[in-house]
């Protein structure tokens, strides 16, 4: 697969994973500006609390809305729109209770809770779970063409996958029957057939304190008409994420810590039978592996230049350089290493994007990693 | 106003350190250079990664490392607190017997609500390393990168305003005594790079508004270049670039610009952390070892020695 097929044929989400500081939100942000160019209705949905999405894309910030961003400053084919949206797990999480609650009393009452006030907010997972739910609301209305998720910066590469499904299982139908029915001593017979479950309430209660254990069965029952509804969302994104129309690029840097976290991201999404479209190896140094003598090569040319400098200053910025060049040739050859082990795992295309003088701050840098991207998959040259 | 950075003497004589620092900073290296550096001036110092799925530390000492502290080298020890083995631990103290605890923990609903409850794997995490901060003289933490550090670190404030009674909220009190210790010390790595550098104040600014008692952190400023070229010295690089050489002359000017960039970031790093955290930072060079690898981290250490003004041990 082509980078450009992964975007164009037929696909309507695609997802970036890998480890955090490697260039995934512009890995994300740059394939969205691509498609938008070639006229494309295209989101890019990014979790990424650092707003730098936001920064790149000429935004001071987000909300928890889709934004659009003004192109007028690259070619866009007509039609071709670029939106963003930063997504606030709060807010999605207390917007997602108002819509599915079968009034607005229960959704108040929940939005009160103290248990959901917690959850929401810190509950490992809810991040990637909130992601998941975005998602299913936004590919599912179709109203764009593409949809390009930029994934949270996970702690562990595998609650990607695990965590939302870790809150679903909160909502699973037997644990909370249990809890919405704790065991009761009915009689001779139901106290033996229940004996187990009495003591284990018995210390839950002693562990968590029976007041939470109250406020907890408070909260589920006010949940109870939302479980099949929440599970239901989960299934199809699940759904999505195996279909066709998806596909995963996965995005590293040329360090051991980065690449590490790439092969198994390869090895998850390939025993989850999803869609590899394939790797971006961003941030590469470039350097031929020759030693260089930069007095040879520089020192006349240095010598005229720096005429109306202080006079050491040829020598001593012909010495810097070769200096540089050696630090950078050793640092150039490591990371040639570490892209053949990421080809050894990798599969679709593998791309490498070279580290750009500068940072990527605006939407021509934006554009400029898109030609690396999508122009020929051999072009990784250009300075 | 920027108070003076602590020596890096009063991390590794304190009691507790918790490193956390944007992905990719090198978090690790740092958390296990510290301990070498302690380890060296005759702590006994435990190393410890919250749940983390594939141990760094494993691969830097070349052996595995599991929930149990292992001896890695001398003075030295390391673990990965895994969250179900730390709540069976945890369970285990709560309730006195091994039978129940067993039965407790085998039950599969049991299993599904623990492991879905709010706030449960970070109260978990913490009491474990509370407790191993009993057992050794100093414990080094290695946090998981910045977002999820934070969640951590505020968990017991929020697990207390949930539970009001019960060992969960005990805990939860002892976890957060721990975070407000006088000898318990933040370390936020960071890069000479605008973005993480912007993500090192944001963590900073929550954690001081959402974790209270908690002290002033010490930024490492990893990968360092500390400015060596001159104006002069830039004034000709650029004359240089700017006619236009080709192949190997550009590549040479490259390498160059490289080195420039890297000094001129690191510049504007210092002054940017210095002046919105409020602290004077430590900052150590760019090594030229392969990341995760003892041999840098021994590196490291001893330029984190240097930075002292205490004549640690092991500064060679």
């Amino acid at each position: 697969m082509t980078p450009r097929q992964v975007v164009l044929d037929g696909r309507r989400l695609v997802v970036c994973v890998g480890s955090g500081g490697v260039g995934k939100t512009t890995s994300a942000a740059s394939m969205g500006l691509w498609a938008a160019m070639q006229g494309k209705k295209v989101l890019v949905l990014t979790i990424d609390p650092a707003r730098r999405l936001a920064n790149s894309l000429g935004l001071t910030e987000f909300g928890n809305d889709e934004r659009r961003i003004d192109l007028s400053d690259v070619d866009v084919v007509d039609g071709g729109q670029l939106w963003a949206m930063m997504l606030d797990t709060q807010t999605t999480f207390n917007e997602l209770i108002v819509q599915m609650a079968p009034n607005q009393e229960t959704a108040q009452r929940i939005l009160d809770n103290p248990i959901y006030q917690t959850m929401s907010d810190t509950f490992a997972g809810s991040q990637e779970y909130m992601a998941a739910e975005k998602l299913h609301d936004v590919v599912s209305t179709g109203r764009y063409d593409l949809v390009v998720l930029d994934t949270p910066p996970v702690k562990n590469a595998l609650d990607f996958f695990e965590a939302p499904g870790r809150l679903s299982r909160f909502f699973d139908r037997q644990v909370i029957s249990w809890f919405l029915n704790p065991p009761k001593r009915t009689g001779l017979l139901g106290s033996l057939k229940q004996g187990t479950s009495t003591v284990i309430w018995k210390m839950l209660g002693y562990v968590f304190g029976h007041d939470f254990l109250e406020d907890l069965s408070d909260f589920l029952l006010l949940f109870q008409d939302m479980y099949e509804g929440f599970r239901e969302r989960h299934q199809m994104v699940l759904k999505l994420f195996r279909s066709q129309e998806c596909s995963f690029v996965t995005v590293c840097a040329p360090t051991e810590p980065s690449v590490e976290v790439a092969g198994f991201f390869s090895k998850e999404l390939s025993q989850r039978s999803y869609s590899r479209g394939g790797t971006v190896v961003n941030q590469v140094h470039l350097c031929g592996d020759v030693v260089l003598d930069p007095q040879v090569l520089l020192g006349e040319q240095a010598k005229e230049l720096s005429q109306d400098l202080q006079d050491w200053t040829a020598a001593s910025l012909v010495a810097r350089l070769g200096a540089a060049h050696r630090r950078l040739r050793a640092l150039a050859a490591g990371e040639r290493l570490l892209i053949q082990k990421v080809q050894s795992f990798s599969s679709g295309f593998l791309l490498e994007i070279p580290r750009l003088e500068g940072e990527v701050n605006d939407l021509k840098g934006l554009a400029r990693i898109a030609s690396i991207l999508f122009d020929d998959a051999s072009v990784s040259t250009d300075s | 106003m920027t108070q003076q950075a602590f020596d890096i003497a009063d991390l590794i004589f304190g009691k507790v350190v918790l490193v956390t620092g944007k992905g990719g900073v090198g978090k690790s290296s740092v958390t296990a250079a510290l301990g070498r550096l302690a380890a060296a001036q005759g702590r006994r110092v435990c190393l410890v990664e919250a749940d983390s799925q594939q141990s760094v530390l494993a691969g830097i000492f070349g052996t595995p490392v599991g929930y149990e502290p292992k001896q890695v080298a001398e003075n030295l020890y390391a673990c990965n607190v895994t969250w179900y083995e730390a709540l069976h631990d945890w369970v285990e103290r709560v309730v006195p017997s091994k039978r129940i605890v067993d039965m407790i923990l085998d039950n599969r609903l049991v299993r599904l609500f623990l492991d879905a409850v709010p706030g449960n794997r970070e109260v978990v995490t913490l009491s474990k390393i509370t407790w191993l901060s009993e057992e050794f003289d100093l414990v080094i933490v290695d946090l998981p990168a910045s977002g999820h550090a934070t969640a951590l670190m505020q968990s017991p404030q929020r697990t207390m305003r949930l539970f009001n009674v019960g060992p969960l909220f005990t805990r939860s009190q002892e976890s957060q005594a721990l975070l407000e210790h006088a000898r318990t010390h933040l370390v936020l790595v960071a890069l000479p790079e605008e973005m993480v550098v912007n993500e090192t104040v944001e963590t900073w600014q929550t954690l001081n508004k959402g974790v209270p008692g908690l002290s002033v952190p010490l930024v490492i400023l990893n990968r360092a270049s500390r400015p060596t070229l001159g104006v002069d010295e830039i004034a000709l690089l650029d004359r240089l670039s700017a006619a236009d050489p080709q192949g190997p002359m550009a590549e040479l000017l490259l390498a160059g610009r490289w080195e420039a960039r890297l000094e001129d970031a690191t510049g504007r790093a210092i002054e940017q952390i210095e002046e919105r955290i409020g602290v004077k930072l430590i900052d150590v060079p760019r090594l030229s070892q392969a990341e995760g690898s003892d041999a840098l981290v021994r590196a490291l250490a001893s330029a984190l020695a240097r930075t002292s003004e205490r004549g640690l041990k092991g500064r060679s």
